[in-house]
């Protein structure tokens, strides 16, 4: 079932409806049953793998957080780990199970007779992590172990959240699952609007912004030089609606609820440099990895004997970033192996952004240089920054959409290539003239949203699309929803022949 | 060990961690108003307190410390 369709929509009201009329002490189970239900319809597999992940860290983190022997205790939280890890590796990566199609095909056929449709779980790389995170919580003795199993499974598999996250750690949502909740107006009101704001950039600019990025990635004869540039930046343009729509839907869901999620975005394609981009994109992902592995490497033996080894031989200053350098090389390997396990990936998501990183730091002396006849403070040099930066991210994108390393490379070609123009211009990719204003228009439109949200320092608290009208009279926002919906009605790209499951982070 | 001779080594810890020697640091101090004190440098300085003072914070301490008046909190009840 995807996020954004009309089936999600009256499975949502349904819960609902059932979630307010029962009692509070209730409400956790209705939930679990609806997200049961949800895992169901999207294959006996999923559900399968989801309850075996949850089961296994369920016990390893009882195990972890006991009162038990020290090494009893890692060792318990370790195998979960590495079990889950690999399993999800196994399933993502590397088709193992493959293997067994044939046995499987007989027992649970898919409507086109493939096995992956039905057996790769949703969400496995998200819900993965996330009660991987349980288990190292409860190791380290940030939260106790939860002792209702139920609670616990409702964390692994809470229906919003599981086709793309965002993360959650257990210690803040389980708080969320069992405060006292109350149907209130502004709930509902933030419920709706994010997810008819997720609607639009789904259905609206996502799915149009998607005709001329397949047509541009799918030919460099014909499109080439400017195409080439305006097909990556539109496919920064549908990646950040496309995933940033299953988040507000996730998040306006959850609010329906009374439920709070954490917020996955903060105006990334604002940011001023690399390290600012992903403190702004995909922040929950971010933060995990730097509890879950970037410090916990940094705060390991060897890497703290690498760090006094290296502060021997560069000198202080110098050569306590050496660990630093190792773990994030470590950390964006995982991270680009994590959305995919191709090198595209690893390249694209992965090392480089590790190169801009890290590279930034070793040359930050010359830049510190070349940065002293500019005003840092004055807005030309922000902007400068900020289209340096978003160039940066653009050449992540000519990997992470290419079929492959060679096909990114031919398509670098051609963007320095000076090809003849495709008879008929843009329209030769196949969209009209009308979807290319209404996605212009409706582009701005996110643009102003995004600058309303925008917030300077990363780590403040965003503004949301809710906050935008919040304070207008209700007639007014009344009018101003119905025009959304509206306006998702008559443009949005939905119907026969059109597949609204297919999110691109849902496939990671 | 007291509070007052905590804050003294820390101090120190912090000074030579971050090259200023200006730093001074409270129970209110927090990462942001500390200039360089950022995730990439929150390592460095957790293991220069550790080896300062002789003690072991654990990976939900790493995480979870809300401010220097926490930090401190944990210095003096792991010495004691």
């Amino acid at each position: 079932m995807s996020l954004v369709s009309a089936v999600f929509l009256g499975f949502v009201a349904v819960v609902a409806l059932i979630y307010y009329l029962l009692p509070n002490k209730a409400k956790p189970y209705v939930l679990l049953a609806g997200s049961v239900a949800f895992l169901a319809v999207a294959g006996a597999w999923t559900l399968g793998f989801v309850l075996f992940t949850a089961i296994t860290t369920f016990f390893a983190g009882k195990i972890a957080a006991g009162k038990g022997e020290g090494r009893s205790k890692t060792v318990a939280a370790v195998i979960a780990i590495v079990i889950n890890i690999a399993l999800m590796c196994a399933v993502k990566y590397y088709g193992v199970l493959d293997l067994i199609t044939t046995d499987i095909n007989n027992v649970t056929k898919a409507a086109d007779g493939s096995f992956l449709a039905v057996a790769v779980p949703l969400g496995m790389s998200f819900y993965t992590l996330q009660m991987t995170g349980y288990v190292l919580d409860c190791l380290w003795g940030i939260i106790p172990a939860e002792k209702n199993f139920f609670k616990y499974l409702l964390f692994a598999c809470y229906f919003p959240y599981m086709t793309s996250g965002p993360l959650n750690h257990y210690g803040e949502l389980s708080k969320e699952f069992t405060k006292p909740i109350t149907l209130e107006y502004e709930n509902i009101r933030k419920g709706i609007v994010r997810i008819a704001w997720g609607f639009f950039l789904k259905l609206v600019i996502a799915e149009r912004a998607s005709v001329i990025v397949n047509a541009v990635y799918g030919d460099h004869q014909t499109y080439t030089g400017p195409f080439v540039l305006l097909g990556v930046t539109l496919f920064a343009l549908q990646l950040y609606t496309d995933f940033m729509a299953c988040m507000e839907v996730a998040i306006g869901t959850s609010y329906i609820f009374g439920i709070k999620l954490p917020e996955n975005f903060n105006s990334p394609y604002m940011a001023l440099s690399i390290r600012e981009y992903w403190q702004r994109w995909h922040i929950t992902l971010g933060t995990w990895l730097r509890d879950f592995l970037y410090y916990p490497l940094l705060k390991s033996a060897p890497f703290i004997a690498i760090g006094d080894k290296a502060k021997k031989a560069f000198g202080k200053k110098n050569g306590k970033k050496v660990p630093v350098y190792l773990a994030m090389l470590v950390l964006w390997t995982a991270v680009g192996y994590w959305h995919g396990g191709l090198w595209k990936y690893v390249i694209g998501s992965g090392l480089l952004h590790c190169f801009y990183i890290v590279g930034g730091m070793i040359a930050e002396t010359l830049f510190a240089k070349m940065r002293k006849p500019f005003k840092p403070d004055k807005l030309p040099y922000k902007i400068f920054c900020g289209v340096r930066t978003f160039v940066l991210v653009l050449i992540g994108f000519f990997f992470f959409r290419a079929a492959n390393v060679p096909d990114a490379l031919q398509l670098f070609r051609a963007l320095f290539t000076a090809g003849a123009m495709p008879e008929g211009g843009i329209l030769a990719t196949g969209i009209s003239l009308p979807d290319i204003i209404v996605l212009a228009v409706s582009t701005v439109m996110l643009i102003a949203v995004d600058i309303y949200k925008f917030r300077p320092d990363q780590n403040a608290e965003p503004r949301l699309v809710t906050d935008l009208t919040g304070k207008l009279p209700v007639a007014v926002r009344i009018l101003l929803l119905a025009l959304l919906i509206i306006a998702i009605a008559v443009f949005g790209k939905y119907g026969l022949g059109y597949d609204s499951a297919s999110f691109i982070y849902a496939r990671i | 060990m007291t509070r007052e001779e905590v804050y003294e080594k820390l101090n120190e810890v912090f000074q030579d961690v971050f090259d200023d020697e200006d730093i001074t640091v409270t129970d209110e101090t927090v990462a942001s108003d500390v200039d360089g004190w950022d995730s990439l440098e929150h390592i460095n300085l957790l293991v220069a307190v550790e080896r300062a003072f002789g003690i072991k914070f654990t990976m939900g301490q790493t995480t979870h410390l809300k401010n220097v008046g926490e930090m401190v909190d944990v210095i003096i009840e792991k010495l004691g």
